[in-house]
């Protein structure tokens, strides 16, 4: 008998494990709340959906308005806030619908492929987001560097071309760090969940 | 009814304990993360079983619950990584009159299993549960011939660790 059929058989006598619990224990954990790793997500995905809108709604927006008006911004804006309402409305249904889909009554593999697509919606939202962020800046950036108001304050013999080198470069950066910091909360939760799903698709 | 729900619930999972200690056991090295992991199981387990509609046994849906809790939906407390209260339940063994080598074999087989994968332990589980590749391959979502090939893997990697 091979050493693992003898364990086998140890296996299935053991006798019942030394922690045990009693109805009344097993009563109380079923009145718990979940502490589950898509409880967490969920969470961090709704502070990820507002605290972006928040900062906006807290801003002094009186000067964000004088900016705007100075450099006839405010079409472009509210064209551009269009936009953003769709991505924020589109990801927060795909997110949920994605969520509701995620149960622990289904396979070890699917419910792994699940709970990643739903985290990998709010990456996308979050992509989605940086990209309007760039092509909004880049659209100011041009607006704001051919304006008299602007150029006027420029000394003459200023470099255009060094200015949007500089604005360019800052403002990447500053996109940059968004994404590091939301690469390190994305990491965070999906490391264990993307181990294990490759392993289960690993093809032997 | 969801009362009457609740506590049909609860005396089939007092009954059917073992199999989510097992679980628990293997995925776990202390009792607190032990008893944590445990109550996570418990209630993924209520929270699907109005689904349940007894298309499978009570014990297998049970073990796919607390694979996938185990695997997918645990998040380890800080308590998890306290090592300093490693299950020393020999101890409380002796109590028992237990065959000291059986216990001692026993205890060497779920260090062998801790030591494996998240999928491994699983695997190495529904191995010794006698559990047919039909069933490894529906609980992991896998197919039978790659259930097949990951078993033979995770048993001689069992072996290895058992037998150096």
């Amino acid at each position: 008998m091979d050493h693992l059929d003898k364990l086998k058989n140890i296996w299935q006598n053991q006798s019942e494990s030394p922690i045990k619990f009693t109805e009344s224990d097993i009563y109380d954990m079923v009145q718990k709340k979940s502490s589950s790793i898509v409880k967490w997500i969920l969470i961090v995905s709704i502070l990820e959906f507002i605290l972006p809108n928040l900062f906006f709604l807290l801003s002094d927006r009186t000067k964000t308005k004088e900016f705007y008006t100075n450099y006839d911004l405010n079409n472009v804006m509210i064209f551009y806030f269009g936009i953003y309402l769709i991505i924020i409305i589109g990801f927060i249904y795909y997110f949920y619908k994605n969520y509701k889909s995620i149960s622990a009554d289904t396979t070890v593999k699917s419910l792994l492929h699940s709970i990643i697509k739903t985290r990998k919606t709010v990456k996308y939202y979050i992509y989605a987001n940086l990209t309007l962020a760039a092509i909004i800046g880049i659209h100011v950036f041009y607006k704001v560097f051919n304006s008299n108001l602007f150029i006027e304050k420029l000394p003459s013999d200023t470099n255009m071309f060094l200015v949007w080198v500089i604005a360019i470069v800052i403002f990447s950066f500053v996109l940059f760090l968004f994404w590091c910091v939301y690469k390190i909360i994305y990491g965070f939760f999906l490391r264990k969940l993307n181990k294990n799903y490759k392993e289960l698709r690993k093809k032997e | 009814m969801t009362k009457e729900l609740e506590k049909k619930f609860v005396n089939e999972l007092e009954k059917n304990q073992s199999i989510i200690h097992k679980v628990c056991r293997s995925y776990t090295n202390n009792d607190a993360a032990h008893k944590d992991l445990f109550q996570e199981i418990t209630i993924q387990l209520w929270k699907a079983y109005p689904k349940f509609r007894g298309d499978s046994k009570f014990s297998t849906w049970m073990y796919r619950v607390a694979f996938n809790t185990a695997i997918s939906l645990y998040r380890k407390s800080k308590r998890g990584i306290d090592t300093s209260q490693i299950y020393d339940n020999l101890k409380e063994l002796e109590y028992h009159d237990y065959d000291d080598s059986k216990d001692k074999q026993l205890k060497l087989l779920y260090n062998a299993i801790y030591s494996l994968n998240d999928i491994e332990k699983a695997l190495a589980l529904l191995y010794l549960e006698d559990k047919n590749y039909k069933e490894i391959a529906s609980t992991l979502g896998i197919s039978e011939v790659n259930a097949r090939v990951k078993m033979n893997r995770t048993k001689t990697k069992l072996k290895n660790i058992l037998n150096p």
